[in-house]
């Protein structure tokens, strides 16, 4: 092969050797450059010393409180309209949605008899599911998730 | 973390989710709740932070079921959400403050308990200079430098899935690499 540091070609194969992770075939190619270039076997000495270090770096093991905190703040998450009609029983920490249910069912069966009063919760529940698509597509923008035609690289997803 | 067939399990996992299956969020955060933690930790190098951010990603995962569509592999998704909220909360935290805390915690290090069998105090002191060191090289990187290096050296993602995650093209992901590596050997190849 080709000096990857002269040609500035196929240089990340030497990172990806240095790391262990290329494979047999290429490694075969570049271990035999190695053997005749020492400035690539300068640069791979130094790129396994970066690799062996950032091992050493071990974090912390994540809090035990860590679920339930998080369930704690799915639980305050105010339910969406679906959830309230079609999922009162599944989840175990949605134990109020059924409460939930049984509230928009009396809601509902007080909007059937007095029209009037109940509008405003309706119009509050749709102003909330908007402002929370907003927010939704707010999020989905900044991650520029638009679907993309990705088939082609079906394989690397 | 390697490729997949067109859907990988962990979508499938989540199309689950969106269609009211709590459980299989809670697979999902129990396969990811570490790795997520970990890649925060690394990124903002402060406990408290990190693990406020990685609750982030999973309520923002599991508030996002019902809009959910697999259009990339799940990882690629739930590593956006996290290095999008990394990345925003050093860009707002970039001051003298946050400076100050890297430093006293750096400095400081975390308090461990000495395991019976424990290395010498020597030992256990140098080490932990080490990664004193290895963390301080790492919090000198540029934002995205260190994302990408975070995630090809401990979640072994491939330059494509990290391009997709912080959203360029993978040349431009393998010039991010060089770069950070350039640095990092000046600083880190002696501990070799
Ligand atoms: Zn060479």
């Amino acid at each position: 092969m080709n000096c990857p540091i002269k040609t500035q070609k196929n240089k990340e194969w030497l990172l990806e050797y240095s790391a262990g992770r290329l494979d047999n075939e290429r490694a075969a190619r570049v271990a035999r450059h190695l053997a005749m270039c020492p400035e690539c076997a300068r640069f791979v000495e130094a790129q396994r010393g970066v690799w062996q270090a950032l091992s050493q770096w071990e974090p912390e093991p994540v809090s035990a409180d860590f679920d339930r905190r998080l369930y704690s703040r799915i639980e305050s998450q105010p339910a969406t309209w679906l959830d309230r009609l079609f999922r009162p029983l599944q989840p175990l920490w949605h134990a109020a949605i059924p409460v939930a249910a049984a509230c928009l069912l009396i809601v509902a069966s007080v909007v059937l008899h007095t029209p009037q009063a109940p509008q405003v919760t309706v119009e509050k529940i749709e102003a909330e599911q908007v402002e929370r698509t907003l927010d939704d597509m707010q999020m989905l923008r900044e991650l520029a998730l638009t679907p993309k035609p990705e088939g082609s690289t079906s394989k690397s997803m | 973390m390697g490729a997949s067939a067109a859907l990988d399990y962990d979508a499938e996992l989540m199309l689950r989710v969106k269609d009211g299956d709590e459980a299989s969020f809670g697979l999902l955060l129990d396969k990811y709740r570490a790795p997520v933690s970990h890649f925060l930790y690394r990124m903002v190098q402060d406990q408290a932070v990190s693990e406020e951010l990685a609750q982030e990603v999973f309520l923002r995962v599991y508030k996002s079921r019902e809009t959910y569509e697999p259009a990339a592999k799940f990882t690629t998704w739930l590593f956006r959400i996290a290095t999008h909220l990394a990345l925003n909360w050093l860009r707002d935290e970039k001051n003298e403050r946050a400076q100050e805390r890297l430093d006293q915690s750096t400095e400081d290090g975390p308090t461990r308990e000495v395991p019976d069998r424990a290395p010498s105090v020597e030992q256990e002191m140098v080490a932990e200079v080490k990664v004193a060191e290895v963390r301080r090289a790492v919090a000198a990187l540029p934002d995205k430098q260190r994302a990408a290096v975070l995630m090809q050296k401990y979640e072994e993602m491939e330059y494509s899935q990290i391009a997709k995650v912080l959203s360029c093209s993978e040349s431009a992901v393998k010039s991010l690499l060089f770069r950070a590596y350039e640095t990092l050997r000046v600083r880190l190849a002696h501990m070799a």
